[in-house]
């Protein structure tokens, strides 16, 4: 990073030193000089709005001789950037009364409605007022009347009587989400915000305006009339709705979650939040929680003890290791779990049963993530931080709807380039809702199924644009055949198209692939193809470039590294490599098989055909959410006995003989690592709906004990510090040295490395 | 007392507008003498000449031309301000009707100097009869090679297109004509520096000349004759010559050019007279206080009228007689500004419609006295707080009414109707 | 409870993908028109004014939301900054209008040269309110601000061009007149807006392109016939 020029400057007579350009109502901060604002907002805006007019301040600047020039007018400190000698007075008489003019405007034609308005108690209209306002009105005209509170969408409502046109909700929409749903209609005061017609506002990030909304304009329809803010608790937590990991609040009564805020976080989401995140965590109040225990009797269930569940399915499974092996048991599940509770999951299937069967994947291809990646770069699926991609010069979106699937990297990318410029590649069959969100991408059109065709093309391209030398190796070969004009014809892009996107690919290329590219067909080849994609452009080393397999759940990146997979161990060792074994069962203190165990897709077909004793899901709704869920409901049918671990009486569950209760992420602690490997806490915040709903943490390590294999754990906190020994890529990230930002685990530079130094340490 | 035309020197030429007439008279040789010279040389030359900007703030020309970046990293730009919506303004609409190629002349020139390849002649969706004079005559220049690439073998490229407004005042303001241009909605940005200032972050965040079609009608008359003699006509701090639009009470309305710093009362009579008894003079068009009869003894150029407490503005110069009622003229401007603002900052967009809903009360016969000092005090809260111009513009007139006209209101507000019997200034 | 308003009582709000492209219906010379502009400015959203002037003559003199989708997907930008812009400016006619617009101007000058009475009395003459349009169609009065014609005021514009100096007389031959051209309504002053962007090369290749279709078009004719 250049050195960023300092400027003195001296606001309120207290002299300080301060980047050169920034704003003035950020640098009083600094010096603890409270400057009132409405329409400004830190991250909107390639400049301020300054429209508000609240945030006023006389300024000047000091002249060689020592005297002051004052500026005629005064100044929005918003929009006033920082210059050596400027002299700035907040608090003056004329500001004073400048500041109770504009409020004094803002409220002729705001409702006097606060004690039924969402806002009340968390409102910087009444804050101000209260600091900064005027006792009285002089205003004796009608107020402004339209039609009161009335939906735009599920989630939100919009008031237009209050708002107080700040701006920040067109704003948002415009340059940080990019659909342009909400604007300005008319003008002077007859100005409203309106979507298109009114139709209805489908943003998938419209519960951001409500937060940034200054007055009660736009509320929500989830939290409307719930509470007060003052009598609600906050907790920390991560969102678990995708591998995003975005930060948010938990607002909470006991018992009850009342709404969800996006939470600081500069590395993951900003300050952001999806309407998944923020609508989606409903369900932890849904009064279809289970509450106890559940066995089957016959068609019925039942509820138990805990004790007699597990006593059911502990005997179950003793029954059938004796009678059929180890191998006959299997669990599904992970990538809804914690870290913690995931390297609890593969520990019991591993210790106290001993099979290696056990998968967190659902989707077609089951990415072990150890294959070309790993080698090749030291990281299972992704080497560019979120925060990083903002600094791309390219951002190639492959077979991604990239909106809705990592709604948070969408943002980075498009900041990437809204913000600094970058170019934006995009390749889908179809029109996606992305490539609406930026001005004119390159978009690849490609015929379905064509992605290997499509990345050797601009490997091929790409490579014969530079210099004759580079060509004549294996990479060459590999794809010269691959013309632009074969490639074009296969894929249906046009000749035009590739190059263009091909010349865009340099140094600082960052390349997102979603869930097309994650299960195509040839994924193998695909990846390969890309992972020398991004070797040739130079991007193998960069922060600001590199390949990006997006994870699809909250927790499969973790999942995957804590070993939930038949054939790895925790760290993406290979349960086949003696060194890595044995380093764990002198951890552990057991021996381990030394088998692959068998993956999701080969447990269900066996299940299907009636070979597997038992299979144990945890957190995941097969029935539905496998994808294939014919074969997840015959493997259901057919299996001898089936635990169901949920939080709800799911599709799934219906088939078990036994339903365990879990708590959600909102009844318990413990960290996930998302997409781009960061691993972040989450805290306790509300009661279980029941004593009887227990975290997955403590079902595992029970259940353990009455397999008559205890793994003692007494919390997540002290199962952390043993994955740190078990993959020492976790080895920084004890829970009371937790930086606020969370910890992403480092690419290894050898895989074997990090084996050497896991033996090292025990 | 007479005119004293540089602006409309060749303006009685039959098809002064037409290329082939506006050669035969001239035209386009300062544009072949700017080539000439060095792009500095035609700022110094515009320096030399003292012009400042005519459409409304009288900045220093030179200042905006020199300012702006003397590298090419940037595209730059050229745009010409026509959109002349000042009430009581008309001047730019004659000089674009009658003698455009005098303003493509200057903007070509203006290209040259600030190294813009590109300029945009911004005309109000209204002005469609100036706007196809122009289209014309723009057809016209680039046939004969005085726009388009390698102006006149020069290697100079300047092309130049005409963009329509839609009906905002609002986009007379420079910034907002930058954000409309650009298809926003006219709303006046941040662009950097601030206005008046000259832009290096104007049009897509480029380096931006922005002038009124007047300041840029002057430029090649400078040219052809030199800075030191346009700055030789006028007074030392407002050089040359000014067109006044004359309207309302007066024999002979019409734009009228003058030296900078002739008698108000002259320019009075040029234009005929007044109709009836004067009661005031709104000299620089609707947006500056209002100078009454009494206080017309005063010379036309920017420091006089300041002094007498008013602006030379964009010299729209309205006569008003005894008959007009000031407390409806009043409410009427305030109408104006209400309907005009463009509702980004909030004491423009709450004022100005607070003070027209007073203004409405008075006229309907609710007015209370105290309302006179809530009008100025709201004019108070205003001025100098709002984004632009447009909230100053709103207060200004409306403050100065009060001064010189309270008796008027006071006598409304307590008698329901007007001290003025007047049959004209039925208003609402 | 949040539950006691639902989406479905209000029946405006419908959902709307601007995945799909809405229905177009500018004309082949529209299209052309529109591309041609778009190569004037850096940005396709510069031709944003002129594109809703190309639609509001393509819409028959006014912007139905239909208009403002197909600008939006011309230009690639929301429906709903199209009609931010749209609804800013008072040219442009967000409801049907009538055949020709009277827009009385009584801003300042004009208020004290006579502007209100012309107003009052075409209003009674035409038998409505200012802002509302003839039974028949033919005529939309409206009230506007200052046309900066005020050394002929009161003043009066009318499609693509003003008048001044206006007195009761000369209005009531002004509108017989009026009844029989075509060339100062609301469509005529659209086009003329839209000639004005118009270099004559873009016209020419405007012309060449049409002549162009035109001419394929028909060999498709012969060739089917
Ligand atoms: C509300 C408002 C309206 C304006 N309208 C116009 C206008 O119609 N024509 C014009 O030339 N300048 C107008 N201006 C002044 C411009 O902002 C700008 O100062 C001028 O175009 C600069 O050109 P000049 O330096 O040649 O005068 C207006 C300013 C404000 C604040
Ligand atoms: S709705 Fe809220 S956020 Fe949007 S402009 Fe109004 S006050 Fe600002
Ligand atoms: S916060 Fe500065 S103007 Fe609104």
């Amino acid at each position: 990073m250049a050195e960023q020029e300092l400027v003195t400057i001296e606001i309120n007579g207290i002299e300080l030193q301060v980047p050169k350009g920034e704003m003035i109502i950020e640098s009083a901060k600094r010096v603890g000089v409270d400057i009132p604002f409405f329409c400004y907002h830190p991250r909107l805006g390639k400049g301020q709005a300054a429209n508000c007019r609240m945030c006023l301040v006389e300024a000047g600047t000091k002249q060689p001789d020592g005297s002051v020039r004052m500026m005629p007018k005064p100044q929005t400190s918003c929009s006033l950037p920082a210059s050596q000698g400027l002299v700035v007075y907040t608090d003056t008489v004329a500001i004073q009364k400048a500041r109770r003019g504009i409020l004094e405007f803002l409220l002729i034609n705001h409702p006097l409605d606060c004690p039924v308005c969402d806002r009340g108690g968390e409102c910087p209209l009444q804050n101000n007022t209260l600091f900064y306002g005027p006792g009285v009105t002089r205003y004796v005209e009608d107020k402004r009347h339209l039609p009161k509170a009335f939906p735009i969408s599920d989630y939100v409502v919009l008031d237009r009587e209050r708002c107080i046109h700040c701006a920040r909700c067109t704003r948002f929409s415009q340059e940080i989400s990019g659909d342009a749903q909400l604007e300005f209609l008319k003008r002077g005061a007859d100005m409203m915000v309106s979507t298109f017609q009114d139709t209805e506002f489908t943003s998938c990030f419209s519960g951001n305006t409500i937060e940034l909304c200054p007055v009660g304009a736009l509320t929500s329809r989830r939290y409307r009339f719930r509470a007060r803010p003052w009598d609600m608790k906050s907790q920390k937590s991560v969102c678990t709705r995708c591998s995003n990991g975005c930060n948010i609040w938990l607002d909470y009564r006991p018992k009850r979650l009342v709404r969800v805020l996006g939470r600081e976080n500069e590395a993951v989401n900003e300050e952001w939040t999806c309407d998944r995140g923020k609508f989606g965590h409903e369900y932890i109040n849904s009064d279809r929680r289970l509450l106890s225990p559940l066995v089957r009797q016959g068609e019925k269930f039942v509820t138990a003890s805990w004790a007699e569940a597990y006593q059911v399915i502990a005997s179950r499974i003793q029954q059938a290791v004796r009678a059929h092996g180890a191998d006959s048991v299997g669990a599904i599940g992970g990538a809804h779990l914690s870290n913690e509770e995931a390297y609890l999951l593969q520990k019991l299937m591993r210790v106290a049963i001993g099979t290696n069967n056990l998968d967190h994947r659902l989707e077609r291809n089951q990415l072990a993530g150890g294959d070309t990646l790993l080698t090749r770069f030291g990281v299972p699926f992704t080497q560019t931080a979120i925060a990083d991609i903002e600094r791309a010069k390219t951002v190639f979106i492959i077979g991604s709807e990239l909106v809705d699937e990592q709604p948070i990297v969408f943002l980075r990318a498009r900041k990437a380039w809204y913000r600094f410029g970058a170019k934006v590649i995009i390749a889908y069959p179809e029109v996606t809702e992305t490539e609406l969100r930026f001005d004119e991408p390159v978009v690849l059109r490609y015929r379905e199924g064509t992605e290997p065709v499509l990345v050797a093309g601009l490997l091929h391209l790409v490579l014969s644009s530079a210099e004759a030398g580079s060509r004549a190796d294996a990479v060459w070969n590999s794809v010269s055949v691959y013309t632009p004009e074969r490639v074009a014809e296969e894929t249906g892009v046009s000749l035009d198209a590739l190059r263009e996107a091909a010349s865009l690919l340099g140094e600082g290329t960052v390349f997102l692939c979603g869930g097309r590219v994650r299960n195509h067909a040839e994924y193998p080849t695909l990846v390969r193809t890309l992972c020398r994609l991004v070797e040739v452009t130079g991007n193998a080393g960069r922060a600001n470039g590199g390949l990006n397999i997006l994870l699809p759940e909250v927790n499969s990146h973790g999942a995957a590294d804590m070993g939930v997979l038949p054939d790895m161990l925790p760290g993406y060792a290979p349960v086949g490599d003696v060194g890595a074994r044995q380093h764990l069962e002198r951890l552990w203190n057991v021996s381990l098989p030394a088998q692959p165990g068998l993956s999701s897709q080969a447990m269900l077909e066996r299940a299907a055909q009636g070979q597997m004793q038992v299979l144990y899901i945890v957190a995941e709704d097969i029935a539905q959410k496998y994808h294939d869920p014919a074969l997840a409901q015959r493997a259901l049918e057919n299996a001898g006995f089936v635990v169901v671990q949920d939080l709800f009486l799911t599709e799934t569950a219906q088939y078990a003989d036994v339903v365990l209760p879990a708590a959600s992420v909102a009844e318990k602690e413990g960290t996930f690592t998302n997409t781009e490997r960061r691993v972040q806490r989450f805290w306790e915040a509300l009661d279980s709906p029941s004593p009887d709903v227990k975290p997955d943490l403590n079902i595992f390590a029970e259940l353990a004990v009455y397999l008559g294999k205890p793994i003692p754990v007494f919390s997540a906190e002290q199962v952390m510090e043993e994955i740190g020994k078990a993959f020492p890529a976790y080895a920084d990230c004890h829970y009371d040295q937790m930086p606020p930002e969370g910890i992403r685990w480092q690419a290894l530079t050898r895989v074997a490395e990090s084996r050497e130094k896991a033996t090292q340490l025990t | 007392m007479a005119e004293l035309r540089v602006l409309f020197k060749d303006i009685d030429i039959p098809g002064i507008d037409t290329l082939d007439v506006c050669e035969q008279n001239g035209g386009y040789s300062a544009l072949k003498k700017a080539l000439g010279m060095t792009r500095q040389q035609v700022i110094d030359e515009v320096k030399a000449s003292g012009l400042r900007g005519r459409g409304g703030a009288g900045f220093p020309a030179w200042i905006k031309w020199n300012g702006i970046p003397k590298d090419e990293s940037q595209p730059h730009y050229v745009l010409c301000n026509a959109d002349e919506g000042e009430p009581g303004t008309f001047k730019d609409r004659e000089l674009m009707m009658r003698h455009p190629h005098q303003l493509i002349e200057g903007m070509v020139i203006a290209g040259y100097a600030t190294l813009a390849k590109v300029g945009y002649i911004y005309i109000r969706g209204e002005y469609t009869e100036p706007a196809r004079v122009l289209r014309r005559a723009i057809d016209e220049a680039y046939r004969a090679g005085y726009l388009g690439k390698n102006i006149l073998g020069s290697g100079v490229d300047f092309d130049l297109y005409l963009h329509m407004g839609a009906g905002s005042y609002e986009c007379g303001e420079e910034s907002a004509m930058m954000s409309s241009l650009m298809g926003e909605r006219g709303q006046p940005r941040l662009k950097f520096p601030h206005a008046p200032l000259p832009t290096i972050a104007g049009l897509w965040d480029c380096p931006t000349l922005i002038n009124n079609v007047e300041t840029l009608s002057c430029v090649p008359s400078i040219i052809r004759n030199g800075g030191a003699w346009y700055a030789s006509m006028g007074t030392e701090k407002s050089t040359g010559t000014k067109i006044f639009s004359v309207s309302g009470h007066v024999n002979k309305p019409g734009n009228y050019e003058v030296e900078m710093g002739t008698p108000l009362m002259e320019l009075l009579e040029l234009a005929g007279g007044v109709k009836g008894k004067l009661k005031a003079v709104i000299p620089g068009g609707s947006s500056v206080p209002i100078l009454p009869a009494e206080k017309c003894d005063v010379n036309l150029d920017y420091e006089s009228l300041q002094a007498a407490g008013t602006m030379l503005g964009s010299g729209g110069f309205m006569v008003l007689n005894d008959t007009v009622c000031i407390v409806r003229f009043m409410r009427r401007t305030a109408a104006f500004y209400a309907h005009e603002s463009c509702g980004k900052c909030t004491p423009c967009r709450e004022g100005t419609r607070w003070m027209l809903k007073i203004f409405d009360r008075i006229l309907a016969g609710g007015g209370r006295q105290e309302d006179i000092d809530l009008l100025l005090e709201i004019c108070d809260q205003i001025d100098g707080r709002s984004y632009c111009g447009l909230g100053d513009a709103a207060a200004w007139p409306i403050r100065a009414s009060i001064k010189h006209y309270r008796h008027e209101y006071e006598y409304f507000i307590e008698h329901g109707y007007s001290v003025v019997e007047s049959k004209e200034a039925v208003t609402v | 409870m949040s539950e006691a308003i639902r989406l479905s009582d209000y029946t405006h709000v419908r959902r709307l993908n601007e995945k799909e492209p809405p229905p177009l219906r500018f004309s082949e010379r529209a299209v052309q028109e529109l591309e041609r502009i778009k190569r004037h400015y850096p940005t396709k959203r510069a031709a944003m004014l002129p594109a809703l002037w190309i639609a509001q003559r393509e819409y028959g003199g006014y912007l139905p939301p239909e208009a403002l989708m197909e600008v939006a997907y011309r230009l690639g930008t929301s429906y709903a900054v199209v009609e931010g812009v749209a609804s800013f400016y008072t040219m442009y006619n967000k409801r049907p209008v009538g055949r020709v617009m009277l827009e009385v101007c009584t801003n300042l000058t004009c208020s004290i040269c006579g502007g209100y009475e012309i107003l009052r009395y075409l209003e009674q003459k035409l038998g409505i309110r200012a802002g509302e349009t003839t039974p028949d169609g033919q005529f939309t009065l409206t009230e506007v601000e200052c046309l900066n014609d005020c050394g002929n005021a009161p003043v009066m514009q009318v499609g693509n061009r003003y008048f001044g100096g206006l007195t009761p007389e000369k209005l009531d031959a002004l509108l017989e007149e009026l009844k029989q051209r075509e060339d100062h309504t609301v469509v005529q002053l659209a086009d003329t807006i839209v000639q004005v962007h118009l270099p004559e090369s873009d016209r020419q290749e405007i012309e060449r392109a049409l002549a162009g279709a035109q001419a394929g078009n028909e060999e498709q004719d012969e060739q089917n016939g």
